[in-house]
């Protein structure tokens, strides 16, 4: 193993002994204080630096040789291939962001400020298939997009085409359809508040200032949303950037994507400096069209908004009428792309045929049988339950701990240490996985079950992590005050007062993460090693001829995301409840 | 600029810049309407207010005026023209908002400019027009500042100058002093009225501050859920209040009970036991009489000028220039406000006679 070469590049007092009292009172620290900077020198700057470090070594006869130069980046810098794959990586990326923000944002606008009834449920719907199975989307968009898929079989048995085209899946194109529709729902999430934060006396000023509809839009309501729409945009490529199973489902060759390429460096060609090197050049040009992007949109001045929400008056005139009608049809359109082929997944699972295609061959419930008696399924559910419940348990109170420490002990630089404990969550999928695989092998920690409960709770500890600071920081802080006033402990203040203001959000984080941790695919796959969990046992199917089982799999899996969903935004609801 | 003009009520109809023809409005939802056969006219460089308690329909009139609420039925008429379906940002008015909504990420500058942007006014026009409007607020230096760099009385001057710099017809506010504490609200009076005079733009203000409505307005109409309860100047409603809610809303009176008896050929008022002939009505019965504090006297039992009922002292607040008294007498509390004098105290639990000014008593019978 090449653990111990890779422990070489870095100097032993990095980290020396482990977190015990005296040692952390010697230091003025608090106990809380100090696991949370285990934490982070552990799960994010150790790891991170292990990639840098790594990067600059080689590999000889498969194991790591401590022998420090630029090989890998001059190789890099020569090597036209790798141009050529980064270059379209960001632009399958980009393209697929652009697309996916030309959806989003109108839609956000019109959740946000035009809507006016089952506002919560129309949010909901649009940002549910974040929640859903990434490989029960890409799937869903092979049985569209194939040779023998629906579109092709639409169109062929329509008289528009002779022979089913090859055209749809494999190429370019495809990627960036997946991709877009991958980025809607994030763009969506982050504009929706900014549309919904503008108070409604701005937009009236506007009007009232002799600005047109489309004036308002250019002066008003972009410089205001503007920044959100880039914040959507990043996160969105970010996503898609580190995507490397993706491209690999719909790509085919021109699909082909740095993730692909770094993966399998750490994969089957195993020469780990050389993907290291890629996937910083990777972060590097991330960086910059991100902040290019982020420069271009830029946000100024300080929203004063000291009025609520308030949604457009119903529509008056005639003109108006036929635009509410154009964005109701709009709106209705953008559901059914996002959820047309998760209904073709359900369809194709109640279908009494092993093939993929129309005319259903009749109701059949065989698949979800079949499913009870796979082995092999069987021991992939449980092992993703056993990883999911340690993840869960594991981040809920480490990251609920480290809110409240980071809220509470006025740590100078709690921002710094806040955005670094984020990191993982801004971290490209791919890059993520193989810096947790460096981390985990200098600790020692062979592939398997504890590796990955320690990569996937690297990004599930800070969702729960902001949630509940999030959560702190809305309420009204004089209600500590009142309480330890009132005579009460610390602890009786937290059990009495904290808790039950938290909780929703602590439950939320708790749900959310168990749907990350059941679904994730980027991380898991890099640190499973054989004990797969149920998303990696199904690409596997997939990779391997398919059975509809799998339609199954992905129904089951997604009908207990939505439950767990729907309860996460039941519980937390309350939240706001004692917010200033 | 058009010469001020401060007419106190138009004469006809060509007179007025804005005319409201009995509006109705009822908010969808809504069991109550929140404006009933709402009229009145505002006259050129008139200073108009609409005053009442929250929810009184103030504020869907001037959303009505500035366009953002249609009428359910009736007309707004601007220089005699309906203007009913005229877009908010196609009508001649300006408004101060309550939030003040100036723009976040735009500069003090762009701010007060932005009304001239969107309608295609040259930069150079521009930036003139819009030093002006901020000279006239005294903000020139705060140009280039963001609003959140602002304090609350400067982003209200910012709000005002925005509103002015196109100089239009007719100028919208909306509580514009409400979130301002007492001493710039007083300042702030003084910068409105001046330069409402100067513009002679006609001013529609909206409060629940009757001392700011008084003091301001040539002409006030006291809303009451959604209908006009009394339209007149502002010494009009002080000392001829038209109802109950006029005369408490309006200063600050005393609201007590008096019973007409029957002597003769005309009914007298008898008020708390005390006989009141400079009160007289045709007939008998119950009624109820609005005071104004300054109109109740205070005397020691020793003194015996005139008559009047007893009571105790309940308690005392010192207002600088007066005190104000809050007497017992019987079940009745009655407030008297009395010129603060060096030499004069009133402790509490004293025993004083209630002498009471009838000459500005309003009668009010159900």
């Amino acid at each position: 193993m090449p653990a111990s070469s890779v422990t070489e590049t870095l100097p032993a007092s990095a980290l020396g002994s482990p977190a015990h009292p005296a040692w952390l009172s010697r230091l003025g620290l608090k106990p809380s204080t100090g696991i949370l900077l285990l934490w982070l020198v552990l799960i994010v700057l150790v790891p991170n630096l292990l990639l840098i470090g790594t990067s600059f070594l080689k590999t000889k006869s498969g194991f790591l040789a401590f022998d420090p130069s630029f090989d890998n980046y001059l190789r890099l810098w020569k090597s036209t291939g790798f141009w050529v794959l980064l270059e379209r990586t960001l632009r399958l990326s980009f393209l697929s962001c652009v697309a996916g923000a030309l959806v989003a944002y109108p839609l956000a606008f019109y959740v946000g400020r035009v809507v006016r009834r089952h506002k919560p449920f129309l949010v909901l719907l649009i940002v549910l298939p974040l929640w859903i199975s990434l490989l029960m989307r890409v799937f869903a968009w092979r049985l569209i997009l194939g040779q023998s898929g629906v579109l092709n079989n639409f169109l062929v048995s329509s008289g528009l085409l002779d022979k089913p085209s090859e055209a749809f899946l494999y190429t370019s194109s495809s990627v960036i359809l997946v991709f877009a529709y991958i980025s809607i729902p994030f763009i969506f999430i982050s504009t929706l508040s900014a549309f919904e934060k503008i108070p409604q006396s701005l937009l009236e000023a506007s009007k009232d200032s002799g600005a047109s509809a489309f004036q308002t839009f250019r002066f008003v309501v972009w410089p205001l949303t503007r920044r959100s729409l880039a914040i959507g945009f990043s996160l969105a490529f970010l996503v898609t950037v580190g995507d490397y199973v993706t491209p690999a489902m719909v790509g085919g060759v021109d699909g082909t994507t740095i993730g692909v390429l770094i993966a399998s460096q750490f994969g089957m060609a195993n020469n780990w400096p050389y993907g290291a090197a890629v996937a910083i050049v990777l972060i590097l040009s991330v960086g910059s069209v991100l902040a290019v992007v982020l420069v271009l949109c830029p946000s100024r001045g300080i929203l004063l908004g000291d009025e609520g929400v308030r949604v457009m008056a119903p529509p008056q005139t005639p003109g108006a009428r036929v635009g509410a009608l154009f964005s109701g049809v709009g709106f209705t359109a953008a559901i059914l792309f996002l959820y047309a082929p998760l209904a073709l997944i359900f369809l194709f699972s109640l279908n009494d045929s092993t093939l993929q295609t129309f005319p259903m061959q009749g109701f059949s419930t065989r698949w979800y049988s079949e499913l009870v008696q796979n082995e092999g399924l069987l021991t992939a559910a449980r092992r993703s339950l056993v990883v999911a419940f340690f993840v869960v348990t594991f981040s809920t109170v480490v990251g609920t701990g480290f809110a409240l420490a980071l809220h509470y002990s006025r740590l100078s630089c709690s921002r710094l240490v806040e955005v670094a404990l984020a990191l993982p969550l801004a971290t490209p999928g791919v890059v993520l996985g193989v810096v947790m695989v460096l981390g985990t092998e200098w600790l020692s920690i062979p592939s398997g079950l504890v590796r990955t409960v320690i990569g996937q709770s690297s990004f599930v500890m800070p969702v729960t992590l902001m949630l509940v600071l999030a959560r702190l920081r809305r309420l009204d802080p004089t209600l500590v005050e009142a309480s330890l006033d009132a005579g009460a402990t610390r602890l009786q203040t937290f059990a009495y007062v904290l808790l039950p203001l938290i909780r929703g959000s602590i439950t939320g984080g708790a749900l959310l993460g168990l749907t990350l941790s059941a679904d994730d695919v980027m991380v898991t796959l890099f640190l499973a090693g054989p004990s797969q969990t149920l998303p990696i046992w199904v690409l596997n199917q997939m990779r391997f001829g398919f059975t509809p089982t799998v339609n199954a799999v992905f129904v089951v899996l997604a009908v207990a995301c939505v439950l767990l969903v729907l309860v996460a935004t039941r519980t937390s609801k309350p939240s706001s409840i004692g917010a200033r | 600029m058009t010469a001020a003009v401060r007419l106190p009520a138009p004469a006809q109809e060509a007179a007025s810049v804005l005319a409201l023809e009995s509006i109705d409005k009822t908010y969808e939802g809504a069991d109550k309407p929140a404006l009933d056969r709402v009229s009145f006219q505002v006259a050129p460089g008139e200073f108009f207010s609409l005053l009442g308690p929250s929810g009184s329909g103030k504020t869907t009139i001037l959303r009505m005026i500035a366009g953002f609420e249609t009428p359910d039925r009736g007309r707004v008429l601007m220089d005699g023209h309906s203007v009913n379906h005229v877009p908010p940002n196609r009508r001649d008015v300006r408004t101060v908002f309550q939030s003040y909504a100036l723009f976040p990420h735009l500069t003090v500058r762009d701010n007060v400019q932005y009304s001239l942007k969107v309608g295609g006014t040259p930069r150079a026009e521009r930036d003139r027009l819009s030093a002006d409007a901020l000279a006239m607020v005294d903000m020139s230096p705060y140009a280039d500042r963001l609003p959140h760099q602002l304090s609350g009385g400067q982003r209200q001057r910012i709000a005002l100058a925005r509103a002015i710099v196109c100089r239009p017809r007719i100028l919208l506010l909306d509580e514009p002093l409400g979130a301002l504490d007492l001493r710039l609200r007083q300042q702030m009076q003084h910068t409105l009225v001046a330069l409402q005079k100067e513009l002679g733009i006609a001013f529609v203000y909206v409060t629940h501050d009757q001392s700011e409505a008084l003091s301001m307005s040539n002409r006030v109409a006291i809303m009451r859920n959604g209908r006009i309860a009394q339209l007149g100047t502002p010494q009009d409603l002080y000392f001829a209040p038209a109802s109950e809610f006029v005369a408490g809303f309006v200063g600050r009176s005393n609201l007590i009970p008096l019973q007409f008896v029957k002597t003769g050929g005309i009914a007298i008022a008898d008020v708390l036991g005390v006989p009141a002939p400079e009160l007289t009505d045709s007939r008998e019965g119950a009624a109820r009489m609005a005071l104004r504090f300054e109109a109740v006297r205070l005397e020691t039992l020793s003194e015996q000028t005139a008559p009047g009922p007893t009571g105790v002292i309940e308690d005392v607040l010192f207002l600088g220039t007066n005190f104000e008294v809050n007497v017992r007498c019987g079940d009745l509390n009655i407030i008297a406000s009395v010129p603060a004098t060096k030499d004069q105290h009133f402790a509490v639990g004293q025993k004083v006679r209630v002498v009471l000014d009838l000459s500005h008593a309003r009668i009010f019978r159900d």
